[in-house]
């Protein structure tokens, strides 16, 4: 219970540095969504119709995911230098799988005669995709774009030892301070504060999954 | 960490052969870009020190050491627990665990090492019971859904067959599950090679010295290939992984 208050004398003892490790760390987490969702799904789209490139490209992305975080963080240090960009592109790399898994699982769980049907209706093959394969994936590309986030909030953390900032800043400079008073409150800050952003993405996602999911499939 | 969340239907006979193939050629790759920065960038004598045989041998065996024990010690944990929580009488106990991973997946693994640090000291120890920790999850996971997943109308014709509940497990359930939940150990294996990268920060050795030796120093070089080390070493526990998922399967499935 002391540990408690003390934590949280803590973290509002410096709310301005909570909250500039939280932005990064939440940045991280938006800017990497957005560019590794649309290049995720867009491949998924691009490689469905093809077996092989299809699985080549899921296999690759599983890969990414493979490779510790620690060496993709620093792999890409000689050629881009620390701080934002290789931190960007590790958690860019890592979030491929869980979107592109399920873009390709979602479009083909569509039922044949639905598309059928569309094509019937004389809609073109580009509004096919957009008009019905697209919302009926949605819902399924969600949950993948959901695991990716979780996945990426975890990783992130990671950013502090390639000078990426995010809330693992309290996790390096607690254990350097340690035993010192406040390391251990700084160590489980930036712990807990991971946890707690994930809930609140969690807890975004699902909003704009009913906002965004059309009506018919709800 | 592969498998986030197990998904059956997709694992054709193209995807298990790529499987096997794809991170061969990436570890391949990624040994030709290490052996190119050796040979042909600026390798100074610091770079030298930080690369020393007899210190890279010394941490792969560390890092070896660590991924194994934390990884039998999930096994030991995760697989027991998981065919508990699984048995009747546990409904809300397991939904609660099911639910529950899905969001400590988000706990990053490097707050995880550093809180048992705090409580246990340095040491190696410390790294293998937070590895064990943090690889927990995905065996579970994948022994609760693999159990799940199992035909009820497959477990009924085996009661009617007069099977006791053990046989029912050990015959049954657990040989359906199989795959599912090797495909959970590999995960935990490869999570746990990858992240004893991170045992340097609480003495616990491991390759991720190397790297952390080169971002001191500034020598790209020594963080390149530490890096590149790390990530093959991982890839041929993933590939080994492969190896074993597709020839413990049972033969009937």
């Amino acid at each position: 219970m002391d540990f408690l208050l003390s934590l949280l004398e803590f973290a509002f003892g410096r709310q301005e540095q909570v909250l500039e490790a939280l932005a990064q760390h939440a940045g991280y987490v938006v800017s990497v969504l957005v560019t590794a969702g649309v290049f995720a799904i867009v491949t998924g789209i691009v490689t469905r119709r093809n077996q092989l490139a299809r699985e080549l490209a899921l296999s690759i992305a599983s890969v990414f995911l493979t490779i510790p975080s620690l060496a993709l963080f620093v792999i890409f240090i000689p050629l881009v230098g620390l701080g934002f960009a290789p931190s960007f592109i590790a958690l860019f790399l890592y979030s491929l799988l869980p979107i592109l898994r399920n873009t390709i699982t979602g479009l083909d769980g569509i039922d044949p005669g639905v598309l059928e049907s569309a094509k019937g209706m004389g809609l073109s093959p580009l509004q096919v995709l957009l008009r019905v394969e697209l919302p009926l994936a949605w819902p399924v590309i969600l949950a993948g774009i959901r695991v990716s986030s979780m996945l990426i909030v975890g990783i992130a953390a990671i950013a502090t030892l390639v000078a990426g900032g995010g809330l693992g800043d309290f996790i390096k400079s607690g254990l350097a301070r340690l035993p010192l008073p406040n390391s251990l409150e700084a160590i489980w800050l930036g712990t807990i504060l991971c946890l707690l952003l994930a809930l609140v993405i969690d807890l975004i996602l699902q909003a704009a999954r009913l906002a965004t999911i059309s009506k018919g499939i709800r | 960490m592969s498998t986030v969340s197990p998904n059956l239907s997709s694992r054709t006979p193209l995807s298990e052969r790529l499987d096997l193939i794809v991170s061969p050629i990436f570890a391949v790759i990624l040994g030709l870009i290490g052996t190119a920065v050796w040979l042909y960038s600026d390798i100074d004598s610091i770079t030298e020190d930080i690369l020393a045989p007899e210190k890279l041998q010394r941490q792969l065996g560390e890092t070896l050491v660590l991924g194994f024990s934390s990884s039998i010690l999930v096994i030991l944990v995760a697989i027991p627990l998981g065919i508990v929580v699984t048995r009747k009488g546990f409904p809300r106990l397991k939904n609660f665990l099911v639910d529950t991973l899905g969001l400590a997946q988000a706990l990053p693994a490097y707050g995880l090492i550093v809180i048992f640090f705090s409580f246990m000291g340095a040491g190696i120890t410390t790294v293998i019971f937070a590895l064990a920790t943090f690889s927990l999850l995905p065996v579970l996971r994948n022994t609760i859904v693999g159990l799940e997943q199992v035909d009820k109308s497959v477990i009924d014709a085996g009661r009617g067959m007069g099977y006791t509940s053990r046989q029912i497990l050990m015959k049954i359930e657990l040989p359906l599950s199989v795959e599912v939940i090797i495909a959970g150990i590999r995960t935990a294996i490869v999570i746990n090679v990858g992240m004893s990268a991170l045992a340097f920060l609480v003495g616990g050795g491991g390759l991720g010295e190397t790297i952390n030796s080169g971002l001191k120093l500034d020598r790209g070089p020594a963080i390149l290939i530490g890096a590149v080390m790390v990530a093959i070493l991982a890839l041929v526990f993933d590939f080994l992984s492969a190896l074993a998922q597709k020839y413990l399967k049972p033969k009937g499935l």
